[in-house]
């Protein structure tokens, strides 16, 4: 326990200090400023989004109770109405392909670059009155003994201390704050997954014909099988407006236990013969890995305590489905509830853990932290190798029967495809860099 | 090019690639010097048309002499060419702002196409290039070159001594410290180092280096502005020296833009740093991932 | 004494893309106090601190210098007052239109005894506004200063140390003066919570470029081609260093192979 012990009662420099402005973040402080309260938002990064891994999907409801008119005024690149799911052998890939046009109205997902998004909700807050503060890392949080025990009254960075009625714990999925004061242990690597990222370059009506969309819709591609090496995880990709989020995420115990290098598993799935042509030609803009906690309900830790709330990834707020990766729509939906439990409490002025409440009760009431109960057997049934491994094969090995009609040698297209793609401008930055290295660097 | 060409010379008389490039534009070359008389004679003899002094400076530093610079070239204005050394960049800067020209820096290609001016340079910290054309008078920033050799066809240029009203500066105190001078471009093999060193003391494993390799020690900026561990003629990069030796070995440097596009004319670049994300390996052709301080007594070694 | 930072608010050429064709995509660039800036703020601050003086903020570009997080960035690295130039229509201006619109802001500032800037900006890097700046006021500039005290500061007398090849000398200037500090001249503090809480309570004046008195250039500049330059191919091949001395070996081999040695 490393928290400070503080005992002089100076008067609050707010009403609430948050710490970390990703989307959880933001959007309490968001609300917290619309109800009038004073609120600092405080992030590392030198601005918001700079730290922050590049997007993804986004399911969008939460976001647009919260901004009406975010379709229309938020950088959002493109309205997802296409779904493909693959099974990836090494020779082989069978999908499925969901496209529907009423996934575009009214819109449930979008993609979004975090780069872009972040610094918006940035600027939405400073409208709202929220006092942002970039370029400052909280080292850690001002606590007090008070009648039940320990609470959270601010925070410290450098020589300087902040004092709020309520911190709220928004620093992402290594949320040290969280685990500075006992609300969330370290978590066994099962729980846990390196996602390796990058953003590739492309023009729009290539992206457009490459995806089959068209105007501003968009694709979300998983893949699973012979993409990720054997590993645990699966891979994506992903349609903006003029790029491609390409990625892995690979559980970490299982790539332990492989011995597997993540980004040597990235290079593997950037080349695959079955990924390689979308990217033909782009060029990487934009690289980087980060950690995903993918455990579910499980992985959930004790979201308050006195003086202090959890949310977002801090919290342990992220599904795995097995072919989406939700976090974004948690870390809204936790946002707002926690906005809404802060608000009752600053009208009580109790910011106890029984004050604090309405933030728990708000979150699990909403669609989102409804479906943190019923994935909660998601991490499970995703270790199972066979998800990632034999399934595929079988499946292939049936239709191969099937359609084999001609058996003459064929070209190794996986070398063809790496030719092309080492020829071709794209440079994946930091390559030799082992997954580990790149752990460690968050 | 029928226009006036200027070239400032700011007390250093290495300006020889100043009046080669204003020479190729083809058009009378006129010198504004401001130094000593052996300065100014030096400049007449390399092959200008007319060169304009200022008289001794005595006391005053160069930089006092920029207003009378931008006065004596606001008469006949048209393309200005300047070192980029500190003295010099005061000088053409007075001259831009009094004829409001616009600066162009960091070129690679200077040339005339009737009057006007066509110039192909680098920009971003060499992210990218440009070329321009220009028409009206301008201010072009460039490497002074060396000290340009008398011109053996004779024919000294007209001197024409003007007397100067000088801004309000004066020399108080001249300390100089002794070091070495080293040729950097004209070397095979530079041994570069960075904030991976972590103490002055380190300079001797790489000396050795250095030595076996028969190479020159050049730093990152930071070792040669702000630690002073290497005199600043030795930093490479953007605002350093640009070299392309047939080897450079990058140790303990992160690889930054600034950095590397000083050494992006190597033949073979040698990365040797303890961070496997550090951005130096993206541009090496041998990437050695480890303890610069393990790596580098071996390395000595194996040479020698 | 009232001096005045000339700072820039530019992102790192390092973060931009650039495509075949040349055309800089910034937008991934985050823009930030330019890197050699804060020496020029602390710089300033020691003097102000020996003086009694005032430091005043003062940066010229499009709107987005004037966004909170750029004013907090700056103010909270210990200015008194900011006067920011922020006009879409400085958007990719020159040194010398820069210089001009600085100049401008300084005469509307007012006896300002000293302008303190950076060694060089991180985007554009030409080290020439200061130069330019100092011509446009007709004052005497310096670079590479290494420190400046007011030797007599009710006289306008600065006394500055700065760098030249191979050691340093000490002017004596009769101010008013621009100098560009060299990079290593002070080392800038970090602001901290407080210091960001206080900026945002600072005085900022906001002007836009035909509030002030800016000369036009009758110089016309055509970019007629823009290119990625053409980057040698490096072979990227990585030397196990597990044992250094085999390491080493490789390395020598390679290179000897090469006929880089
Ligand atoms: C590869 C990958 C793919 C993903 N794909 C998707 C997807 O398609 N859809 C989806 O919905 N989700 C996806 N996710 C999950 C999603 O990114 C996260 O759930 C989401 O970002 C959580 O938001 P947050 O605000 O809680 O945390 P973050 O976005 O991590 O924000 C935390 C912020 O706190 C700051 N911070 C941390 N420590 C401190 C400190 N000490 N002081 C100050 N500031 C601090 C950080 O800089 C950061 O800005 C993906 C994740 C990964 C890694
Ligand atoms: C306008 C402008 C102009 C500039 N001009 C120049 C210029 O001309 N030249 C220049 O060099 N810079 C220039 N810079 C600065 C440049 O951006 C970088 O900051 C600088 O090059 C970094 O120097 P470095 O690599 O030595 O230090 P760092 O970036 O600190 O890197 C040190 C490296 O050492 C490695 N390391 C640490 N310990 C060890 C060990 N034991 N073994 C092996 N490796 C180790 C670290 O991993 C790290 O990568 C300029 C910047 C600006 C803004
Ligand atoms: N737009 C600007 N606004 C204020 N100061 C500037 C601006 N551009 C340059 N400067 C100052 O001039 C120095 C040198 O810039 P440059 O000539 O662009 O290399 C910088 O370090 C700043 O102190």
């Amino acid at each position: 326990m490393t928290a400070l012990e503080v005992s002089n009662k100076a008067e609050p420099d707010f009403d609430v200090i948050i710490v970390g402005a990703g989307i959880a973040g933001c959007i309490a402080a968001y609300q917290l400023a619309q109800q009038g309260r004073s609120v600092l938002l405080i992030e590392r990064g030198e601005a918001p989004g700079s730290k922050n891994l590049s997007g993804g999907v986004l399911y969008c409801r939460g976001m647009q109770e919260v901004f009406p008119d975010f379709l229309d005024s938020a950088p959002v690149e493109r309205r997802v109405t296409r779904n493909y799911i693959n099974f990836l052998n090494a020779e082989s890939s069978i999908g499925i392909d969901y496209k529907d046009t009423r996934l575009a109205d009214p819109v449930n997902a979008v993609t979004v670059l975090r780069a872009k998004l972040d610094p918006w909700l940035a600027g939405k807050c400073e409208e709202a009155g929220v006092f942002l503060m970039s370029g400052v890392r909280v080292d850690r949080v001002l606590t007090e003994n008070g009648a039940t025990g320990k609470r959270v009254v601010g925070v410290k960075a450098g020589d300087d201390e902040l004092r709020a009625h309520v911190v709220v714990a928004a620093d992402g999925v290594n949320s040290f704050i969280a685990q500075e004061v006992g609300l969330r242990a370290k978590q066994p690597l099962n729980h846990l997954a390196t996602g390796v990222k990058c953003v590739v370059n492309l023009p729009a009506e290539t992206i457009e014909a490459r995806f089959g969309v068209t105007g501003d819709e968009g694709a979300a591609f998983a893949v699973v099988g012979d993409c990720t090496e054997g590993v645990g995880g699966g891979g994506f990709m992903y349609t903006n407006t003029n790029s491609i989020s390409v990625g892995v995420v690979l559980r970490l115990d299982d790539l332990t236990a492989k011995r597997k290098v993540a980004t040597d598993v990235f290079d593997h799935f950037l080349t695959h013969p079955f990924i390689a042509p979308y990217l033909e030609g782009g060029e990487v803009i934009e690289y980087g890995c980060h950690m995903v906690a993918e455990g579910g309900l499980g992985m959930l830790g004790e979201i308050d305590m006195d003086g202090m709330v959890v949310v977002g990834d801090a919290a342990g707020l992220t599904l795995n489905t097995g072919l989406t990766v939700r976090g974004m729509d948690l870390a809204v939906a936790s946002g707002v509830a926690a906005a809404v439990g802060i608000g009752a409490s600053l009208e009580r002025k109790d910011f106890s853990k029984a004050g604090l409440a309405g933030y728990r009760e708000t979150l699990f009431a909403s669609p989102e932290g409804k479906d943190m109960k019923t994935y909660a057997k998601a991490p499970a049934f995703l270790e199972v190798e066979r998800m990632y491994k034999d399934y595929g094969e079988l499946i292939a090995n049936v239709l191969y029967g099937a359609f084999n009609l001609d058996t003459k040698p064929r070209e190794h297209l996986a070398k063809v495809a790496i030719r092309a793609f080492k020829k071709s401008p794209v440079k994946v930055r930091h390559l030799i860099s082992d997954g580990i290295a790149g752990v460690r660097a968050l | 090019m029928s226009i006036n060409i200027w070239i400032v010379v700011a007390g250093d008389p290495a300006v020889g690639n100043l009046i080669d490039t204003a020479r190729s534009l083809g058009g009378q070359v006129c010198a504004a010097v401001v130094g000593s008389r052996v300065v100014a004679d030096t400049v007449a003899a390399g092959g200008v048309d007319k060169v304009v002094w200022f008289g001794e400076p005595g006391k005053a530093p160069v930089e006092a002499f920029a207003t009378a610079a931008a006065d004596v070239i606001e008469a006949t204005p048209g393309v200005v060419l300047g070192a980029s050394r500190a003295s010099d960049r005061v000088l053409l800067g007075a001259v831009a702002a009094r004829l409001q020209a616009p600066v162009l820096t960091a070129p690679s290609s200077v040339s005339a196409e009737g009057d006007t001016l066509v110039v192909t340079r680098s920009i971003f910290s060499g992210i990218a290039e440009e070329t321009v054309t220009v028409s009206g008078p301008v201010a072009v920033v460039l490497d002074g070159g060396p000290i340009p050799v008398a011109n053996p066809a004779g024919g000294s240029a007209l001197m024409e001594e003007v007397s100067a009203v000088t801004l309000g500066m004066t020399v108080v105190e001249t300390h100089s410290s002794d070091f070495e001078q080293v040729d950097l471009g004209a070397a095979p093999r530079v041994v570069g180092i960075g904030r991976g060193l972590k103490a002055p003391g380190d300079l001797a494993m790489i000396e050795a280096l250095a030595k076996a390799s028969r190479s020159e020690v050049a730093c990152s900026r930071p070792l040669a502005e702000g630690l002073d561990w290497l005199h600043k003629d030795r930093y490479i990069g953007v605002s350093g020296q640009h070299i392309a030796p047939e080897v450079y070995f990058a140790i303990g440097i992160s690889g930054q833009l600034q950095h590397m596009v000083g050494v992006r004319g190597a033949t073979t670049i040698v990365a040797i740093n303890s961070d496997p994300n550090a951005l130096v390996f993206t541009e090496a052709d041998y990437c050695l991932v480890g303890d610069l301080y393990s790596i580098v007594p071996a390395l000595t070694d194996a040479l020698r | 004494m009232k001096i005045v930072v000339a700072y820039k608010w530019a992102p790192n050429p390092q973060d931009a893309s650039v495509g075949v064709d040349g055309a800089v995509d910034w937008s991934r660039a985050k823009p930030g106090i330019s890197e050699y800036d804060p020496v020029a703020i602390e710089l300033a601050r020691r003097l102000a601190e020996a003086t009694g003086g005032e430091v005043i903020a003062l940066t010229a570009g499009p709107k987005s210098v004037d966004a909170s997080m750029a004013r907090k960035a700056a103010l909270s690295r210990g200015f008194d007052r900011a006067v920011i130039v922020a006009d879409d229509a400085l958007e990719g201006a020159g040194t010398t239109e820069l210089a001009a619109v600085l100049a401008a802001a300084v005469r509307h500032i007012g006896d300002v005894d000293v302008v303190i800037t950076g060694d060089s900006s991180v985007d554009v890097g030409a080290k020439m506004v200061p130069t330019v700046l100092a011509g446009q006021l007709g004052w005497p500039a310096v670079a590479e200063v290494t420190a400046v005290s007011g030797s007599d500061p009710a006289a306008g007398l600065l006394r500055v140390e700065r760098a030249i090849t191979g050691g340093t000398q000490v002017l004596e200037i009769t101010g008013p003066a621009v100098l560009a500090a060299s990079t290593d001249a002070a080392v800038p503090r970090v602001p901290g919570m407080r210091d960001i809480l206080a900026a945002g309570k600072k005085p900022v004046e906001t002007l836009e470029v035909p509030a002030l008195d800016v000369p036009a250039s009758g110089t016309t500049v055509t970019v007629t081609a823009t290119a990625r330059p053409d980057l040698k191919a490096r072979k990227g091949q990585l030397i196990d260093t597990a044992d250094p001395a085999a390491a080493a070996a490789e390395l020598v081999a390679a290179l000897r192979a090469d006929g880089a040695i």
